[in-house]
This record gives structure tokens, C-alpha cells and sequence, in this order.
């Protein structure tokens, strides 16, 4: 990967949007950098991690945003610019001190960077960042290019320092993750004179609200006119069009894109907004009043089409008649991933422009075309997961039971256990902690009747993340559950970074390991350990948990999460199959090790009717050859 | 024609769900989807096989009873209440030692130990209760083992997962099962199965049935037990002759006495269907001598029976004596009632005259079985 710190300034360099802020943060001199990872935003943290030492900043994976915003705003509150990033559902998780932070302000500049994602693609939601920028009268930037998202994060830091506020920039997932060239600036070595000292009492408090909350609002004032003159709005198009886009973020490339395949230069005009709250008010009435139909271009939901719609209501007359498309009108759908062919057909559809679009069938042709180069298999856990083998003893361990036991469950890898990969085990799930906190309400049901056993599994990171208050909580409540700490030693969905309970810091260096079960012995509860490749034992030991009813019940299932195993040591297993043996679909197996076990790495040869192992993706667990009834799976040490 | 043999899913349908399954563990121990947990047949997993074991050797699916006879007497079902039947005799271990730990004369353990001994057979599968009083098979080899696996439970167990799961050994040729009369029609069914996999029921040397009227359902009787002794003090069960009507529970330190009206609410549903008193697929079948404390009734039904019951006589390991007229008439009512009830009891469930569930006994079998 590239080493954003050590760049020429003036050269160009293809870097990932992420990078580009990253690089922008540098630029900016910035000294703090704090996060807990998630998609799309792990990589501005992670990169600043690897270039820490090069760059003398200091960086952290925090417990969580809240923590990771409450770490980056001491040091702005104490002269050192810092930075934070996170993904939607971060935010809402950060929410609740930001919102304290908006009223309470900063002294050295601090950037909030939050990464949408527009189609969910690598989360359990699709949310829009921005209305908190409106709600919590907080400045919003939202770069365009590659080279804005650099350039606006420097100057992000600007704005934070004039305003004295938190600046939000806003990505999505085709920002964050593309990647484009980028020139690049002057790297600034961050501040060394910290010191705490408020110039009054209240200063680094939210109170007196109401004071503060005007002053909040005067800031925004104060935002606007900045925004005016700001290089991040620009007007492309003839003087007067027939149509305009009014757009922002990924929308820009998408607008422009769709202007020129429709070779609509001339008639239609493109405002990209850089600054998307507060309005530039005058800028945007004055292209609003030169068009009379607007079409808004925005990801995710109809915000500055709200807002837009909103400054022209304030004053009609100062802008004239217009009529408005976007989101509302179903112009742009409301829900899912724009791209270039959504802007054209929108365009399309309003001028009445006869527009082939791209053949029905493409993405059918298409797949048919990529599918003969690939696998086939479903969306899962890879060969040697723990988790495959942890749902196989949690949905025999159900079974067994009897009692129609159910698992919540909440976000990581193994939230994949809501479908065919993890035998649709998990039952709920929505945000990280969120299975055991409802577990305190499934274990309190009793008295009205239920008799199921409540099962509740969240990962190691997720356990530091937000479990360990829901576990109190049903301690304190006597809610009666078992709580499964799926501890695959990584925070593995959003690149394997380290976290409290491994040992290491985000910048590599050995840091104080938080264990798991002495923390949750302290707490008081029956604790039990197992290895989740010993398939018998931890059904059994699940069982004896779910059966004891004694209040809340924890177990530690730990094993390396495998790609992070693969990185270091070669599998601890070959496998193969004994075709003697292998009972294949007839009576005593029914083939239970590729149709039901479903390991990726187990195949099934159709024509000779036995099991086989594809040598490629097995990584050697040898948790197949317990599952085999037959004894047809061979485990020889590797 | 003999009946049609189908899969898992069915077995689930028109057994298990239907409340009819007697816990026999003849579907379990063969496979990974069905199990034996505690008191219930438990289904992992879907299986996708057609024609299953599971189907076929279950007691409750459709059978031939004809040609389960033939595949263990070489001649056709004998209606008959008490069944095929030899000699009817009582008798009693030899020993006072083996009497004493047995649920009467302690004649089964003294026929395992002496055909173990004697090479008749060289494991057994027998029945044994754990620590919380929960009954599984299992395979012994050592005559001096047996004794730990004499006494009677009353609650339903899965011994046949264990005959299942262990024949298979190559160091087991030659196997005994103490079988109750549902696991005896398991046996036969297997031997008489017309799929390629019987699965080793070759190796099935002497099956010694036990009489049984009814067997509790362990998933619910267990709890309501713990409420009356701690299960892991438990030493014995025992149901003493009319008229006391009551239930007894023999621990370390107590024997206590539970109306056997409040024990009846646990007999599971599948024993109110079943038409065997007797064990009638056993080589010999070994139940109480009704009002001859300390003896057994012994029905002998097969040559194997008849070698072994002589054998063991001549070496002094049981003692024998005539069955009284009497007793024996009294046992055929006794078995002819068990079989009225039963049927009358699948027509209640069925909702028809006609309709006999999975048993699907011709009109003609169904006369031979009544008109006696």
C-alpha cells in the first residue's frame, strides 16, 4: 500500500477517496486520529495508522465512535487538530456526545468524516449522514472529486478553526472507495504545544444550552457566508438551461456523465455543491432563479432537495416559478445506489428524450459471461470459519433442546448466520450489541409465558463495542440468557484490525490484551470456554448453559479467525476422502457434509456420487471429518 | 404386498408428530439426523433419502406382521394373545444375588450373563439409567456387567440407537437385546426389511423380550419425579400388586409411595397404541409372575429361546416351575385387553373404523387379532 506520508509535493498519485483524506488530514497537520473501523470508512483510520510513525501522529482503534470522537475532541479541545471516521451506523452510535460537541465547540480544528453507504452494500442498513449536520447546526462538506476529497479535508480544518466547530465531511462508498489522481500538497507536522486550559469555566461544556445553541446557529450564519465564495461550488453549463442539476458528492460524476452521453451540454446545467449545509443561499437562488425545472442528484436520501425546496419557500419571488425532480418526484428512487444510467433516465424522462438505455439484459449477459470464471457458491463464511462450525453446535444444541431456543444476534462477520451460511440461526439483528441487549428482554419473558431459551452471540470487538453494558444490565435484571462471545481474535468484516482484547495497538506496537472471560468472571456470571472446532463439546457445554436458567450464562468460543491464521502458518490439516467410506447420498448420511455442512471447500461429484475436497480453498480445519458420519473424511496432519 | 417404505420426513409426519413414536431408538443411531435426546426423537436435519431405516424399521410405520414372524419364526404371525408360544413356565435366577438387585425373579439377567458366558452370544444390549435417572442402551461383553443393567426404569427407552450404533464393530458377531415389545417388533422389522442395508441385523443372535403394559415419557415425568426424590438418590422402581394402585420410589434413604393415577399422566401416547403385552417377537419373553412373588413368567417362542431357556436350566442358572392354568389364563386376558384397548384407542385417534393409522392391518388380520 502506498505510504501517503512520504509524497513529493507536486506530484500526482492514484489514491483511494479514503486515502485522499487521509492525505488531506496530513496536509493539514493533523496530530490525533481516532476510530472504530467500519465500511466504508476503515481505510482514512487504517492509513494513517501505517504511516503514524512516518508522519509522528498519534493514531488509535477506539472502543467505539462515541470514545473515538470523545479521545479526537480532547486533543482539539487541547490544540491538536485531530480527525475521526466512521461509517453511518457509527455516527448514530457517536451521536450522543457529537450532539454536545455541536453546542460545545472546539479550538483546534477536529474533521468528522462519516461514510454512507448508499445500497448497503457492506452494511446491515442504508442511512443518510446528513441530516445531522442540520439538526446539530454543523458545517457539512462533501466532496466531488478525488482531489477534493484531500483538498476539502485540509481545508476542513480552516473552517473548524474559524467557526471553532466540528466540520462534517460526508463519503459514500463510490467516494471512499474509487480511486482517482490526486496532486498533492504540502505535508504539515502536527502541533506539539498541547495544553488544557479553558479561557473560561464553561468554555469546553455544552452549557448554558440556550446560549449555546444561539451561538451554534450564529455559526452557521457565519458558515454561509463563508460557503459563498467557497472553490467547492462550481456551475457547469450554458447561461441559462433549460434543465438544472443541482448535485453533490458522487453525483457530480454521475450528473456529468449523463449530460454528456445525452449530449445535453448545452440545454442543461450542473451546480455541484460542495458546501451542503449550510446553503449557500445566494449562489443557489441566483442558478435556481435562471432554470425553471430542477433536477436534485443525491445519494441515499432527499436532503438538499429538502433544503433547496425549503430556501425557495422562504421567499418565492426571489427565485420565481420552478418545478422540482428528484427523490420526491421518483425521478431518482428513493432507496439503493444511484449510478450514471439512474441520472440518464431520470433526464431522459423529464426532457421526453427518446434514450436507449443500457440493454435489459446486461447485467444477465454479464453475469453469465463473469459466472464461467468464478465459483459458484453462496454468500458465506470461508473454508475453516470458526463460526460455520459454532452455528453447526448452536443449531444442533437448539435442536436437541428442543424448546424452540433461539439466537439474537447483532453486526460482524457472523451476522451471515441469518441466512443459509450459518443455518439461519440468527433470528435478529440490527446494530452492534444490539442481541444481547435484547436478550435482557427475551430473558425476562418468563412471567408472560415463554419458555424458550434466549441465545445471544456477538464477536470480540462487538463485545467491547456495546455487549458488555447490555451483559451488566441483564446481570442486574436477572434476564435469563446465554451469551456466546464469538471470539475470532480480529475485528475480521472490516479488515482484521486489532482491538482491546488482542494485544496490539492500531499502529502495531504490543498493547495491554483486555481478556474476555476474566473480565466477565468479575462480573459475577457462570463463564465457560470452548473451542468451537471441538463440535461435541461445545454443543454440549451450549445444553448444559441453556438448561441452567441461572440468569445470564457466557461463553467464550474462540478461535482465530482463519484468513488472519492463513496470513501467518500453513493449515494444520490436509484433507481428503476415503470414496470406500463416503456413504454419499444413501441412507446414514444424505450427503450432510456438502448439502447441509455446506464448507465451501466440499464438493460433490455428482457423477461418482461421493464428497471431495477442493484442495484451493480448503484451509485445513479438519472440522469436516467430526462432522462426517461415516468416518469418509480423513484428517492427516499437514 | 408389503408395505411401502418411506423417508425421514414422513417417519416425522405420521409418527413422531402424531405423538405415536414409542421411543424405541430403532431410527436413531444411524445416521446424523435423527437422535434419541433425552426422552424425544429429535431431527437435526432434513434428510432427502426416499426410502429410509428410520421408515422401515420403525414399530409404529405400516407392517407385515406376517412377514416380521416369518423373518423370525420361519412361519406366518401367530394371533394368538400371548403370541407364538412353546412352553409357558416361571422361573428365577439360581442365585439370590442376582434376584435381589432384579425387578422380580431376575431371570433376564441370569439368561444374558449364561448365553454371554456360554459364547451364545458375545455382547448384549441392554438398558441402563444414569445419574438423573435418564435410560439408554448400551453393549456389554462382560457376563459380571449385566447385573448393573438389571431393574426396571418404567420410562421409555432408546436402547435399539445403541444396538445401531455398535453392531456395526467388527469384534461384535453375535448380539443379545433385552427388547421391549415395541423394540422386538423393531428387530423383527429389521430382519424382515426388504431394503440392502438391515444393518448388521444378521449379527442378531437372541432378543429376550420384556412383558410391558405401558413406559413413561422421561421429558416430562423427569421434572415431576425431582420434585418427589433427588434422581440421583433413586436406587429402584416398583408398581407392588393390586390392590395398593400406587408407585414406588426407592431411594438411599426412603421408599416413596406416588398414587399411580398421578404417575398414569406420563405414559406416553405411543403406548396406548400398541397391541403387544408380550414381547411376541422374542426368541423368549420374560414379564412378573402375577400373585408368585419373586418369579417370572418365561414364554418361550423360538427354538433359540427354547435352547437357551433349556441350557441355562440343566447349568443351574435359573430354576424353573409350571405356570399355573390360572396365571396363564389370566395373562392371555390380560394381553387380548391390552390389544382391544389399542385398537380402539388408533380408531379414536384416526377418527374412523377403518382408518388404523400406520397399521394398516388387513380385515382378516385385524379378526385373527381379536377373535380369540
Amino acid at each position: 500500500m502506498a505510504n501517503i506520508a512520504t509524497f513529493e509535493r507536486g506530484t500526482s498519485q492514484l489514491l483511494m477517496g479514503n486515502e485522499a483524506i487521509a492525505r488531506g488530514a496530513l496536509e493539514a497537520g493533523v496530530g490525533f486520529a481516532a476510530a472504530y473501523p467500519g465500511n466504508p470508512s476503515s481505510e482514512i483510520i487504517g492509513s494513517l495508522a501505517d504511516v503514524a510513525k512516518d508522519a509522528g501522529i498519534y493514531v488509535e482503534w477506539s472502543i467505539n465512535e462515541k470514545v473515538a470522537l470523545e479521545a479526537a475532541s480532547a486533543a482539539a479541545f487541547s490544540g491538536v487538530r485531530s480527525i475521526v471516521a466512521m461509517k453511518h451506523n457509527g455516527l448514530n452510535v457517536a451521536l450522543d456526545y457529537l450532539m454536545g460537541l455541536a453546542l460545545t465547540g472546539t479550538r483546534a480544528g477536529i474533521v468528522l468524516v462519516t461514510c454512507d453507504d448508499p445500497g448497503a452494500l457492506s452494511s446491515t442498513e442504508e442511512e443518510d449522514s446528513r441530516i445531522v449536520a442540520k439538526w446539530g447546526c454543523l458545517p457539512l462538506l462533501e466532496p466531488g472529486t478525488f482531489q477534493e476529497e484531500k483538498d476539502m479535508t485540509r481545508w476542513a480544518y480552516e473552517l473548524s478553526e474559524e467557526l471553532k466547530s466540528v466540520v462534517l465531511v460526508r463519503g459514500v462508498t463510490r467516494t471512499s472507495h474509487a480511486r482517482g489522481d490526486v496532486e498533492i500538497g504540502e505535508r504539515v507536522p502536527p502541533a506539539r504545544q498541547s495544553k488544557f486550559e479553558p479561557t473560561n469555566p464553561l468554555e469546553f461544556t455544552c452549557v448554558p444550552a440556550p446560549f449555546k445553541h444561539l451561538v451554534a446557529n450564529q455559526k452557521m450564519d457565519k458558515a454561509r457566508q463563508i460557503f459563498e465564495d467557497s472553490p467547492f461550488n462550481w456551475y457547469h453549463g450554458p447561461e441559462k438551461p433549460d434543465l438544472l442539476i443541482v448535485t453533490c458528492g458522487s453525483g457530480w460524476f454521475y450528473s456529468l456523465e449523463a449530460v454528456k452521453a445525452l449530449d445535453l451540454e448545452k440545454s442543461v446545467g450542473i451546480l455541484k455543491l460542495g458546501t451542503t449545509w449550510p446553503l449557500p443561499e445566494k449562489l443557489v437562488r441566483e442558478h435556481l432563479s435562471r432554470a425553471e425545472e430542477v433536477l436534485v442528484v443525491e445519494e441515499i436520501d432527499p436532503f438538499l432537495e429538502g433544503n433547496l425546496k425549503e430556501l425557495v419557500g422562504e421567499d418565492p419571488s426571489l427565485v420565481g416559478p420552478v418545478k422540482f425532480y428528484g427523490k420526491r418526484s421518483g425521478h431518482i428512487p428513493i432507496a439503493g445506489e444511484i449510478n450514471p444510467d439512474i441520472v440518464t433516465a431520470a433526464l431522459a424522462r423529464i426532457l421526453d428524450i427518446e434514450h436507449r438505455p443500457v440493454q435489459p439484459q446486461y447485467s444477465q449477459k454479464a453475469l453469465a459471461l463473469t459466472a464461467q470464471f468464478t465459483h459458484q457458491r453462496m454468500v458465506g463464511f470461508c473454508a475453516g470459519c470458526p463460526h460455520r462450525a459454532t452455528f453447526w453446535s448452536i443449531k444442533n444444541a437448539i435442536k436437541l433442546d428442543g424448546r424452540d431456543g433461539f439466537v439474537s444476534g447483532d453486526i460482524g462477520c457472523y451476522s451471515l448466520a441469518v441466512g443459509p451460511a450459518g443455518y439461519w440461526q440468527i433470528k435478529t439483528m440490527q446494530s452492534m450489541g444490539s442481541g444481547t441487549g435484547m436478550a435482557c428482554g427475551f430473558g425476562k419473558l418468563a412471567e408472560f409465558g415463554m419458555t424458550q431459551p434466549v441465545i445471544s452471540v456477538c464477536g470480540d470487538s462487538t463485545f467491547f463495542h456495546a455487549t458488555i453494558p447490555a451483559i451488566i444490565s441483564g446481570i442486574y435484571n436477572r434476564a435469563n440468557f446465554t451469551l456466546l462471545v464469538l471470539d475470532n481474535s480480529a475485528t475480521a468484516m472490516t479488515g482484521f484490525q486489532p482491538h482491546p482484547g488482542t494485544g496490539r495497538s492500531a499502529t502495531g506496537e504490543p498493547a495491554p490484551a483486555v481478556d474476555i472471560p476474566t473480565l466477565c468472571r468479575a462480573l459475577g456470571v457462570r463463564v465457560e470456554e470452548t473451542d468451537p472446532f471441538d463440535i461435541k463439546g461445545t454443543t454440549d457445554k451450549l445444553l448444559d448453559l441453556m438448561q441452567d436458567e441461572g440468569g445470564v450464562r457466557v461463553m467464550i468460543v474462540k478461535r482465530e479467525c482463519a484468513l488472519v491464521r492463513a496470513r501467518r502458518e500453513k493449515p494444520a490439516y490436509k484433507m481428503r476422502i476415503d470414496v470406500e467410506r463416503c456413504l454419499g447420498e444413501s441412507c446414514g448420511c444424505s450427503r450432510l457434509c456438502s448439502r447441509v455442512f455446506q464448507c465451501p471447500a466440499l464438493l460433490w461429484d455428482e457423477e461418482r456420487g461421493v464428497a471431495g475436497i477442493d484442495e484451493v480453498l480448503c484451509a485445513g480445519c479438519g472440522v469436516c471429518a467430526d462432522v462426517c458420519p461415516a468416518g469418509a473424511i480423513i484428517r492427516e496432519t499437514a | 404386498m408389503s408395505p411401502e417404505v418411506k423417508g425421514c420426513p414422513q417417519l416425522r409426519a405420521e409418527v413422531i408428530d402424531r405423538g405415536l413414536c414409542a421411543l424405541c431408538g430403532a431410527c436413531t443411531g444411524m445416521c446424523p439426523y435423527l437422535v434419541a435426546y433425552r426422552g424425544r426423537i429429535v431431527t437435526v436435519d432434513d434428510c432427502t433419502v426416499e426410502q429410509g431405516r428410520c421408515y422401515a424399521f420403525c414399530p409404529r410405520t405400516a407392517t407385515d406382521l406376517d412377514a416380521a414372524s416369518d423373518a423370525v419364526f420361519a412361519v406366518p404371525f401367530d394371533a394368538s394373545p400371548i403370541g407364538r408360544a412353546g412352553e409357558v413356565l416361571i422361573a428365577r435366577a439360581a442365585r439370590e444375588s442376582v434376584r435381589s438387585q432384579a425387578q422380580y425373579g431376575g431371570s433376564v439377567s441370569a439368561l444374558i450373563a449364561f448365553a454371554l458366558e456360554r459364547g451364545i452370544i458375545d455382547s448384549a444390549v441392554l438398558t441402563r439409567s444414569d445419574a438423573s435417572m435418564l435410560p439408554a442402551g448400551a453393549l456389554v461383553r462382560d457376563p459380571d456387567d449385566v447385573q448393573s443393567h438389571a431393574g426396571s426404569n418404567y420410562a421409555a427407552a432408546p436402547t435399539l440407537a445403541a444396538f445401531n450404533r455398535e453392531a456395526g464393530r467388527e469384534d461384535v458377531r453375535s448380539v443379545g437385546v433385552v427388547a421391549t415389545p415395541c423394540q422386538a417388533l423393531a428387530l423383527a422389522k429389521m430382519r424382515a426389511s426388504p431394503l440392502e442395508n438391515r444393518n448388521n441385523v444378521e449379527k442378531l443372535s437372541l432378543v429376550v423380550g420384556l412383558f410391558c403394559t405401558w413406559a413413561l415419557d422421561y421429558s416430562e415425568f423427569a421434572p415431576f419425579l425431582a420434585e418427589k426424590a433427588p434422581l440421583d438418590r433413586i436406587s429402584k422402581f416398583d408398581i407392588p400388586p393390586p390392590p395398593a394402585n400406587v408407585f414406588q420410589v426407592i431411594t438411599d434413604s426412603a421408599t416413596i409411595s406416588i398414587p399411580l393415577d398421578e404417575v398414569r399422566r406420563f405414559i406416553r401416547p405411543s403406548c396406548n397404541v400398541c397391541l403387544d403385552m408380550t414381547a411376541e417377537f422374542a426368541d423368549v419373553s420374560v414379564g412378573a409372575a402375577e400373585g408368585i412373588a419373586g418369579w417370572n413368567t418365561l414364554i418361550v417362542r423360538s427354538e433359540r429361546g427354547r435352547e437357551l431357556v433349556e441350557a441355562a436350566r440343566a447349568a443351574g442358572v435359573i430354576e424353573t416351575d409350571a405356570l399355573p392354568d390360572e396365571s396363564l389364563s389370566h395373562l392371555r386376558s390380560a394381553s387380548l385387553g391390552k390389544r382391544r384397548r389399542a385398537l380402539a384407542n388408533i380408531r379414536q385417534l384416526s377418527g374412523s373404523d377403518d382408518d388404523l393409522l400406520c397399521l394398516e392391518l388387513s380385515a382378516e388380520m385385524r379378526r385373527r387379532l381379536l377373535d380369540d
